[in-house]
């Protein structure tokens, strides 16, 4: 029990500290957010650090470091499909990320502070 | 898990205990045996096995893969057009359909043996089962999926340029549905990656 109760102290403090590097006040869960970025197919056309079809997460980030609205504009751009560029310049709407349970916009934020926190 | 279950606990091990061993087991297959030909009945009988009530009547599947596949495009769509659970699990040819139901027998063995009656025991086992699933429709080329679609069926107008493109091109190399359509009706294992997204983390 005393065990436990200093188990769940230490978590929430790392937790804390986590919180402390990035605007967001919630935790960052990197294996929920890289699952879903696999069911979702997102590698396909985004590597973490090369470019495919779309920009690496890597540019992302960068294009994205230290802005306010960073967060919101990502989950935008996640959940409205908008019309984008492919690299052959044929154009289709954007990937709208599917969720379970559907819009679960905990996970979608989750999975846009993943992607602004990848570093070089 | 099996420590905090005494009631298990004591039913493996009175199995292991040679005493008790034959009264025991005997019971153990007379219950697996029996599991088949349950299992076989309502699948021969009618086809009922192959209902979404059938399937998810066990609450190893019902709390799981069931409870994601209701998320999924395969339940609920714009056209209306529902894939249950023995569309993509059971093969429709009779040979083939006595095969998956003699696998199936490991269902009730699993059932028996409670190999996935908790939810940390399934998300252990799952990469497992997927496999399995895999490694079947891989070995027919994914015959469940082509029941209903195929790529001769494709509108080059209609689907998104991407994905008409990779499928032209698939189809040109001989590849198969599930070798990119990995989740589609369930979660991933965790930590999973789907072979192919070249990955230059780490
Ligand atoms: C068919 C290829 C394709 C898929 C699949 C795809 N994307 Fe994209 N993505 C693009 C392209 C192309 C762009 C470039 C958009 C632009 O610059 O206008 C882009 C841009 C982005 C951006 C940058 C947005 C910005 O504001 O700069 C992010 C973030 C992103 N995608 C995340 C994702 C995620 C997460 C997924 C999976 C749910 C995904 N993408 C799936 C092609 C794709
Ligand atoms: C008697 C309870 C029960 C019923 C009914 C049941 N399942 Fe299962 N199922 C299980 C258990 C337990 C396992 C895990 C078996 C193991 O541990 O190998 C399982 C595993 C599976 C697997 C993984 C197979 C593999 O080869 O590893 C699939 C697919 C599956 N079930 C689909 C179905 C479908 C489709 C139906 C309806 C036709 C169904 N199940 C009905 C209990 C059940
Ligand atoms: C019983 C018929 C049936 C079977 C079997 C079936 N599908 Fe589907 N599938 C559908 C229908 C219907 C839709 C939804 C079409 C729509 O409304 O856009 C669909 C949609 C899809 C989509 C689109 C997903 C999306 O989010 O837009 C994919 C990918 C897919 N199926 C792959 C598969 C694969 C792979 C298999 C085999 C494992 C399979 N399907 C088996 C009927 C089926
Ligand atoms: C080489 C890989 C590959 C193979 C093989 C493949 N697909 Fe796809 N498919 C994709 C990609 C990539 C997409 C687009 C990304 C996504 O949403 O998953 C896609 C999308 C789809 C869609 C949705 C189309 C849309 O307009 O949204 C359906 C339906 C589909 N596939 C069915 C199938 C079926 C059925 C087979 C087997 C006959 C198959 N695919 C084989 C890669 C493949
Ligand atoms: C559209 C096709 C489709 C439908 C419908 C479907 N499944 Fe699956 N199932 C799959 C595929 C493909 C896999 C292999 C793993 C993966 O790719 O997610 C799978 C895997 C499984 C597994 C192994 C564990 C796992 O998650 O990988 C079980 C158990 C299972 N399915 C049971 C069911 C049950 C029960 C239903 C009905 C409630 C059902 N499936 C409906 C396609 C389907």
């Amino acid at each position: 029990m005393k065990y436990q109760s200093r188990m769940i102290a230490m978590a929430s403090m790392a937790a804390f500290a986590l919180a402390g590097f990035s605007p967001a006040a919630l935790a960052l869960d990197v294996e929920a957010a890289k699952d879903l970025a696999e069911q979702n197919n997102c590698k396909q056309c985004h590597g973490i650090k090369k470019d495919k079809d779309g920009p690496s997460f890597l540019k992302t980030a960068e294009k994205y470091r230290g802005k306010a609205n960073a967060e919101d504009e990502i989950v935008k751009h996640l959940t409205s499909g908008k019309k984008v560029k492919l690299a052959d310049g044929s154009e289709e709407n954007h990937k709208i990320v599917k969720t379970m349970p559907p819009n679960d916009m905990a996970q979608i934020k989750n999975l846009a502070q993943y992607i602004l926190s990848t570093q070089p | 898990m099996t420590q905090s279950d005494p009631g298990r606990l004591g039913w493996w091990a009175r199995l292991k205990r040679p005493s008790a061993k034959h009264s025991v087991l005997a019971l153990a297959a007379v219950g697996f045996v029996g599991g088949i030909v349950f299992w076989g009945a309502f699948n021969t009988g009618m086809e009922a096995t192959n209902t979404l009530q059938f399937c998810v009547s066990c609450h190893e599947m019902r709390d799981t893969v069931y409870q994601e596949y209701q998320y999924t495009i395969h339940y609920s769509n714009r056209t209306g057009v529902r894939a249950i659970c023995s569309d993509c699990h059971v093969p429709k040819d009779w040979t083939h359909k006595l095969i998956r139901k003699i696998k199936a027998s490991g269902e009730v063995w699993g059932k028996i043996t409670g190999s996935i009656d908790t939810k940390e025991k399934f998300e252990a086992k799952r990469l497992e089962l997927a496999q399995h699933e895999w490694e079947r429709m891989k070995a027919r080329d994914s015959i469940e999926c082509r029941n209903c679609h195929s790529f001769e069926a494709m509108s080059p107008e209609l689907q998104k340029k991407t994905p008409y493109k990779k499928h032209m091109e698939a189809k040109a190399a001989g590849k198969s549905c599930i070798d990119c359509h990995q989740g589609i009706a369930h979660k991933l294992p965790k930590g999973y990656k789907k072979p192919g997204t070249d990955d230059e983390e780490e």
